[in-house]
C-alpha cells in the first residue's frame, strides 16, 4: 500500500523538530569568531594582529575591567622586577690612572695644633673653633 | 517567512548594523537564522559534521559579502542563497569522493539520535515503529537527486512556500512545483513496502 501525498507530508513534517543539541550555537559563535579572526589576521599581517587584541577587549564587556586590572599588575610586577634598584647597584671597576697619588698628612697632627681649651666666652659644653 | 515584494526587511536594521562591522548584530543574524539552516543543510546531506562545517561556511561567506548585498532581496532569501549553493556545490564534490558511500551515510543517519522525534518517546512501540519508518524516509529522501531533495526539505519539512523557494532557487514556481511532484512519487514507490 502507498501512502498519499499528505502523508508523506505529514511524515517528513516530524523532521522539523530535529535540532542540534542545547548550547550548540554557543560554541558555534565561539569557533565562528576564531575563524573569521585568524582569516582577518591572515590577510593583514602583523598590523591585524593590534586590531584584533583591540576588539577582543571590545566584545569581553564588564569583564575587560578585571582583565585590564590583571594587565596592570603583571606589568607593575614586571617593571619592578627588571628594573635595577639602588642596592644591587655596584660601582665602577677601579682603573689604573698612570700616576702617583700622593696620600694627604695625617689629620691628626693638625689636630693636635688646635687649641681645644675653653674659653671665658662660651658657655659650659660649647667650644668656639 | 518574510516576503521581498511586499514588506520592508525585518533584518533591515541588524544588517546595517553588521555591515558597518557590529559583530554583536552579525551574531544576532546568526541566532535567528542558525536553526533553520542547520535543519536545511542537515536534511540535505544527512551528516551532522559536514552540517556543522558548512553552516560556519555559510557564515563565513555572509560574513565576507555583506558589504555587496545590496538589499534586492531580503536578508533571509539571500542566506538561503548561499546556504543552498554551498551545501549543492558540496553535494557534487561529495559524490565525487570514492570514501564516501550512500551505506556509510544511510548508517549514520539511522544511528543519529536528532532523527527521533522526542514527542514519541514516552510510548515505546510507537516510537519503535517512527523510526523504522523515519529510517526508510531516510533513506528514501537520500536516494533523491540534490534538486528533488533541497525543493522537498524546503516545502515539506522547513515549510517554506513555493514563492519563496523558487526565489532562493532563482527558478519559476512551476519547476518548484514540478519537483516537488516527481519527488513525492518517489518517496511514495520507496516508503510502500513499509506503510500500513
Amino acid at each position: 500500500m502507498k501512502p498519499n501525498i499528505e502523508e508523506i507530508g505529514s511524515l517528513l513534517a516530524l523532521k522539523r523538530h530535529e535540532r542540534p543539541e542545547e548550547g550548540y550555537f554557543d560554541d558555534f559563535l565561539r569557533e565562528f569568531h576564531q575563524r573569521r579572526r585568524a582569516e582577518e589576521s591572515m590577510k593583514r599581517g602583523p598590523a591585524g594582529w593590534w586590531k584584533q587584541a583591540s576588539e577582543w577587549v571590545s566584545n569581553l564587556g564588564a569583564s575587560k575591567w578585571a582583565y585590564g586590572g590583571g594587565m596592570a599588575y603583571v606589568a607593575i610586577a614586571a617593571v619592578w622586577l627588571l628594573v635595577p634598584r639602588g642596592a644591587d647597584t655596584k660601582p665602577p671597576p677601579a682603573t689604573n690612572v698612570g700616576h702617583d697619588v700622593r696620600v694627604p698628612a695625617p689629620v691628626v697632627e693638625q689636630l693636635d695644633a688646635l687649641d681645644l681649651r675653653s674659653t671665658t666666652q662660651g658657655r659650659t659644653g660649647e667650644q668656639e673653633f | 517567512m518574510p516576503d521581498d515584494s511586499l514588506q520592508p526587511d525585518p533584518d533591515e536594521d541588524l544588517v546595517a548594523r553588521a555591515r558597518s562591522g557590529d559583530t554583536r548584530a552579525f551574531d544576532a543574524l546568526i541566532l535567528k537564522y542558525g536553526e533553520k539552516l542547520y535543519g536545511l543543510v542537515y536534511n540535505m546531506t544527512s551528516h551532522k559534521e559536514d552540517t556543522h562545517d558548512l553552516l560556519q561556511d555559510i557564515f563565513a561567506k555572509a560574513y565576507h559579502s555583506l558589504p555587496r548585498f545590496r538589499g534586492q532581496s531580503s536578508f533571509y532569501t539571500w542566506i538561503y542563497q548561499i546556504a543552498v549553493n554551498i551545501t549543492l556545490n558540496f553535494l557534487k564534490k561529495r559524490k565525487r569522493r570514492s570514501g564516501m558511500s550512500l551505506n556509510e551515510l544511510d548508517s549514520s543517519v539511522q544511528q543519529d539520535p536528532a532523527l527521533i522525534d522526542s514527542s514519541h518517546m514516552a510510548n515505546p512501540e510507537k516510537q519503535s515503529k517512527l523510526h523504522e519508518l523515519q529510517k526508510r524516509l531516510n533513506e528514501a529522501m537520500l536516494s533523491l537527486s540534490e534538486a528533488h531533495r533541497t525543493v522537498v526539505t524546503m516545502f515539506d519539512i522547513q515549510g517554506i512556500p513555493h514563492a519563496e523557494i523558487a526565489r532562493i532557487l532563482n527558478t519559476s514556481e512551476g519547476t518548484v512545483r514540478s519537483r516537488l511532484h516527481y519527488a513525492h512519487l518517489h518517496l511514495q514507490s520507496k516508503l510502500q513496502d513499509y506503510w500500513e
